[in-house]
């Protein structure tokens, strides 16, 4: 739920996760088809997998707080901030967040490419609960942040995927909710723009607001956050000050500081 | 410490907090005018060109039928044309739900993975377009119906109760088949045919008095046909429809919308990890 927020204090807590796990079920296919269902019957093959996402992960995130989410790929970074966000239900646990949430994308922006920018940002508000009056408000501030001018108002099967996430990110950042989750959505923009949306997660950051960053970009979130968690496999590894966490993961990945983390957002 | 906005915890049973969930959709009624207007606009219902094919689709359509019943029976009159155009309107009330709402689901990937909303809005968004895609043809209908100089009688409202009807077993259908569809991608492939049977076997082309007693039995089993043919007897032939078959199809769409809506609600929750 996304609403005009009220100030909150540093220190109170904005999401508390306890001993959540999460456990479902895929299709193997892509694309899973009637078709190849029967064709499978007499070999009775299996058609889904079990994944195990999340396993007993618990911490808190407060209010003018910037957490880092780091891990290797599949290790349940992103299953867990959908989970904070409240589009997947958690198999295990519980959560209580104490305030709006918006992920980045959340506003669904994008999801119909044959329709323009601005009917995606308001049908992705609309979605995601805020008013038409709301988003109103916000529209200008929208399109001058993702500096998109005129095409903004033409299809978003002709963006490319900067102004993709362009809109996406501004979107997110302007409508300023309680609590921000960004999942890696930035690396597309150019120099310029990264620079602006990094400016904009620390004008954010002081407003105390609590953002939780998932990225591959170390060097951007030594910068940014004030506290970091390794997620690996599905657990919580190790939660601490910034710079003692992501070397303690550089060295568990055995990369150093290359130049290839280093960079993004 | 104030009270969590939101809570979330594992669910016990298959449904989720009916009330809390029925509050957020209602909350969220704008989006799905919005998200219908925007379908609309992008298929150019809102050019007069567009609005004029609207009523041109159906009524070219029923010229096609119309012919083909001609040449089959030899021989036709103005209420049987009537009788088509009437039914086979209505019919692509249902059929334009199931062919819009099979892959309502599946195309809202992006929404689905990103936000956290009532999945059940896309469908029932699908089911409002074919319904404001069908006003104007019930419109074109009347006219037709007038030119033809069929008596205008009371008995004709009873068309409001079986519209209404028609449109929970739309939503019923709609709802069920975006749901199979995320299972089975290959649904939407089949559904041309699913209609084109359904069609066959409604009361459309034919009137449902004319039916050998055999097939009539069978056409229990069809939840349209009850509907049809109420629907006929009072816009064509400003008759009070049968009771027992406005019942049969207060039950069909009723049965229809229940099962279809439980077997959605208790399965939305996995579409995120479905897609």
């Amino acid at each position: 739920m996304l609403s005009a927020s009220n100030a909150h204090k540093t220190h109170e807590i904005a999401v508390s996760v306890r001993g959540l796990g999460l456990t479902y079920k895929t299709a193997i296919d892509r694309r899973p088809t009637l078709k190849a269902r029967v064709k499978s019957l007499g070999r009775g093959g299996k058609q889904t997998r079990v994944i195990r996402a999340l396993d007993g992960v618990n911490f808190d995130v407060e209010y003018g707080q910037v957490l880092g989410v780091v891990g290797t790929n599949g290790a349940g970074k992103s299953s867990m901030m959908r989970v904070i966000a409240g589009i997947i239900p958690p198999t295990q646990g519980r959560i209580e967040v104490f305030g709006s949430v918006s992920t980045l994308l959340a506003l669904g922006v994008g999801f119909n490419p044959s329709m323009s920018g601005r009917d995606n940002v308001f049908l992705g508000g609309l979605a995601s609960g805020m008013s038409r009056e709301e988003i109103e408000n916000h529209f200008q501030e929208i399109a001058d942040f993702s500096e998109l001018g005129e095409a903004i108002d033409s299809p978003m099967r002709t963006y490319s995927s900067g102004m993709f996430s362009r809109l996406a990110f501004s979107v997110a950042a302007t409508v300023r909710p309680d609590i921000l989750i960004v999942d890696e959505a930035l690396s597309t923009g150019d120099a310029k723009f990264k620079e602006k949306s990094l400016n904009r997660l620390k004008e954010l950051r002081s407003d105390d607001r609590a953002l939780i960053l998932v990225s591959h970009a170390m060097a951007t979130l030594r910068d940014v956050c004030n506290d970091v968690v390794w997620l690996h496999q599905g657990k919580l590894i190790q939660r601490g000050e910034p710079n003692a966490v992501i070397d303690a993961y550089q060295e568990f990945l055995q990369v150093g500081k290359s130049a290839a983390i280093d960079e993004d957002v | 410490m104030s009270a969590p906005l939101q809570v979330y915890e594992p669910f016990k049973a298959g449904l989720p907090p009916l009330f809390r969930y029925l509050n957020s959709l209602w909350s969220r009624r704008t989006f799905i005018a919005e998200y219908s207007r925007s379908e609309l606009r992008e298929q150019h219902f809102d050019s007069v060109f567009g609005q004029l094919w609207l009523v041109l689709n159906p009524l070219l359509l029923s010229g096609v039928y119309f012919l083909l019943i001609v040449i089959i029976r030899g021989t036709s009159d103005t209420t049987r044309y009537a009788h088509l155009t009437a039914t086979l309107f209505l019919f692509y009330l249902v059929s334009n739900s199931l062919s819009g709402g099979v892959r309502s689901i599946t195309a809202g990937q992006k929404l689905i993975l990103n936000t956290a909303f009532p999945r059940i809005m896309l469908p029932v968004s699908a089911v409002v377009v074919a319904v404001v895609k069908f006003l104007p043809t019930l419109l074109v209908f009347l006219i037709i119906r007038t030119l033809m100089g069929l008596p205008f009688s009371w008995e004709m409202l009873w068309a409001i109760p079986i519209l209404l009807i028609t449109i929970f077993l739309a939503l019923g259908l709609s709802i069920t088949i975006s749901c199979i569809n995320v299972y089975f991608r290959d649904i939407a492939n089949f559904l041309p045919y699913l209609l084109r049977t359904l069609l066959y076997l409604s009361p459309i082309l034919y009137e449902a008095s004319t039916l050998k007693p055999k097939v009539l039995a069978l056409e229990e089993f069809n939840p349209l046909f009850p509907i049809l043919d109420s629907w006929s007897r009072a816009l064509v032939h400003g008759q009070t429809p049968k009771t027992s078959y406005m019942l049969t199809a207060i039950a069909w769409s009723l049965g229809i919308f229940l099962v279809g809506t439980y077997f959605f609600l208790s399965r939305e929750r996995e579409f995120a990890v479905r897609l």
